[in-house]
């Protein structure tokens, strides 16, 4: 996007303007108001100004009195990572071989991955329950991430990249006695990093704002997510007192949000091709 | 391959060598699945074998804790056409669908191309802001739009009481609850499908956009004769992507703001499932329903799959 600009004629650069600036204040006043209100003295709830006068941070310290706030994050913080290098460790050995060999049942498998990409949770939530439950997971730590190590989107992505490395270096790599996991590691890795740093971008994010997984394997307060801990606070009878969940709901953005804007290009980039998951 | 005279006479005996190159091969044969063994482990046992299992539920009675599950033929499958809940989850799922071309999909392409003819670091910041709603959580955007939305101590209703309007429960009545959750997941999903076109308009040769200059087109005639036609496979991709989203990802909202009401009002096809499974413990009626969504799910991704052929290439 940083071509020269177009030289457009005025009506359409006013209009088009005018429609954009509009769509961008339709998205901004909201998060705005969000931000606002988690300051908001109760005194100032039904005031119609969008800013707090007397900013305050009560509604922070009423959120952690009335949810466990701080082990939900942590709960989420811990399943985001693992998720992550558990995906990326998955999807990288997966591509990997795919990529590199020609074997029998290649073409079946990679078809399984393709089709476990159109598989939402919610076609498969009661058998998952029930393996939950058997294995004695429900309501733990283990239930939201060890199902989730895997990302037929992350293998089929990477075996795109692994694909458009030249052939050479795997021939090299091999003439030089390199054993398949040190051409790995030492040849393509490398080259892939951009690529793996990228899509453990997205699936952080992904995993972070994630909602019918642990919905469905989760129940206490104490082992709940955080996007969990904001659906249990509005089941609370204080659900009509919106300071302290306007503060859950910014505490809970505000992760996405930084990496985001340390990451914006690739998170443009890869979230592009995420176009492709089901 | 090519190997080196050096390497070549240093190589060993003859029977050793053929133990060596057995040995390689019987490696590189064994290799691969043991570079698949984890991801292949993890999505038979989480995906396929769950996938499989609620086929097979969808011919029981169940309800979810009893030791007693009972073989019932296609009951299930005729009772869900039976049931009004599945009636109103069908129309539902329909108006989400076909409510979402209109905004989600043609609604951006005017603002793509608008960002993409502007250029620079103003539109970058345009995108930028656009793209928000995508990175936040879906709890997150349902919650502020609650907020906003509550009739009693929301904001706007704040500000409207100032001048004395009374601000409707959109949410709690059913002629506009649906609506208000279209416009909630339009207004999650619009940056990301602008973001989807500007990758499709990037590809866009300017120099053909000179010479139509040259030869005096006017904007609409650029956007009519070279931006629309070229954007048609874009256009098609991002109309799969929006079905698949507004099938899949609006029940968070419903979840969150209405629980599929008042009186089925707003639930969609995976809501229901949801709630025949868990809230009515009928897992029969519910793993119907599912296999119902599996084979809808199927049409749409042959479609995406013949789609996405051509735009791994475009990239």
């Amino acid at each position: 996007m940083s071509r020269a600009a177009l030289h457009l004629g005025p009506v359409t650069r006013l209009v088009g303007e005018l429609f954009v600036l509009l769509a961008c204040a339709s998205i901004l006043v909201p998060l705005l108001v969000m931000l606002g209100t988690a300051f908001k003295p109760n005194a100032e709830m039904y005031s119609p100004a969008p800013w707090p006068l007397n900013p305050t941070l009560e509604n922070f310290e009423r959120l952690f009195d009335q949810l466990p706030f701080a082990l939900q994050l942590f709960n989420s913080s811990v399943n985001a990572i693992i998720r992550v290098l558990g995906q990326v460790f998955t999807s990288v050995l997966a591509a990997y071989a795919f990529a590199r060999w020609r074997f029998p049942g290649r073409d079946i498998l990679f078809f399984a991955v393709i089709g476990a990409m159109m598989v939402p949770h919610q076609l498969t939530m009661v058998p998952i329950y029930l393996l939950i439950v058997n294995l004695g997971w429900y309501d733990t730590l283990a239930a939201l991430i060890v199902p989730n190590l895997v990302a037929p989107f992350g293998i089929f992505l990477l075996r795109q990249h692994f694909l458009s490395l030249p052939r050479e270096l795997f021939d090299a790599a091999a003439v030089d006695g390199a054993s398949s996991l040190q051409t790995l590691w030492h040849v393509s890795l490398p080259l892939l990093k951009p690529a793996i740093g990228a899509l453990a971008i997205v699936f952080f994010i992904e995993s972070w704002n994630e909602y019918f997984w642990p919905l469905l394997v989760t129940e206490t307060a104490r082992s709940a997510t955080v996007q969990m801990g904001l659906r249990q606070y509005i089941d609370l009878e204080s659900s009509s007192d919106f300071g302290p969940l306007m503060a859950g709901m910014l505490i809970a953005t505000l992760p996405v949000l930084a990496v985001f804007f340390f990451f914006q290009r690739q998170v443009f980039e890869t979230f592009a091709q995420t176009g492709l998951k089901g | 391959m090519t190997v080196s005279f050096e390497r070549a006479v240093a190589l060993p005996a003859p029977g050793r060598l053929a133990r060596a190159v057995s040995k390689g091969r019987w490696r590189n044969r064994v290799a691969p699945f043991a570079y698949l063994a984890p991801a292949m482990l993890l999505l038979g046992l989480f995906t396929y074998w769950p996938l499989l299992y609620t086929f097979v539920l969808s011919f029981f009675r169940w309800n979810l804790v009893s030791p007693d599950m009972q073989f019932v033929g296609i009951d299930n499958f005729t009772g869900l056409s039976d049931s009004p809940m599945f009636d109103a989850a069908m129309r539902n799922t329909a108006f989400y669908v076909l409510g979402s071309i209109p905004l989600k999909v043609l609604l951006p392409i005017p603002i793509a191309a608008f960002l993409w003819a502007m250029g620079g670091g103003r539109s970058f910041a345009y995108k930028t802001i656009l793209f928000l709603p995508t990175i936040l959580s879906f709890v997150v955007v349902s919650l502020v739009w609650m907020y906003l939305l509550n009739p009693i101590v929301g904001l706007t209703q704040a500000v409207l009481g100032s001048v004395g309007i009374r601000l409707p429960s959109l949410l709690g009545d059913s002629d506009t609850a649906l609506w208000t959750i279209l416009g909630i997941s339009t207004w999650k999903i619009i940056g990301f499908n602008t973001i989807l076109y500007l990758a499709g308009l990037a590809s866009i040769n300017r120099d053909l956009l000179d010479a139509m200059r040259l030869d005096g087109a006017r904007d609409s005639q650029v956007f009519r004769f070279l931006v629309w036609p070229l954007l048609t496979p874009t256009t098609l991709f991002v109309l799969v992507a929006t079905v698949i989203f507004s099938l899949q990802q609006v029940f968070t909202p419903i979840d969150i703001l209405t629980r599929g009401g008042p009186a089925n009002a707003t639930t969609n096809l995976f809501h229901m499932v949801y709630i025949y499974t868990f809230e009515s413990f009928n897992v029969g009626l519910g793993a119907a329903g599912t296999t119902f969504l599996f084979l809808l799910i199927l049409l749409v991704t042959v479609v995406k799959l013949k789609l996405l052929e051509r735009w791994v290439h475009y990239q």
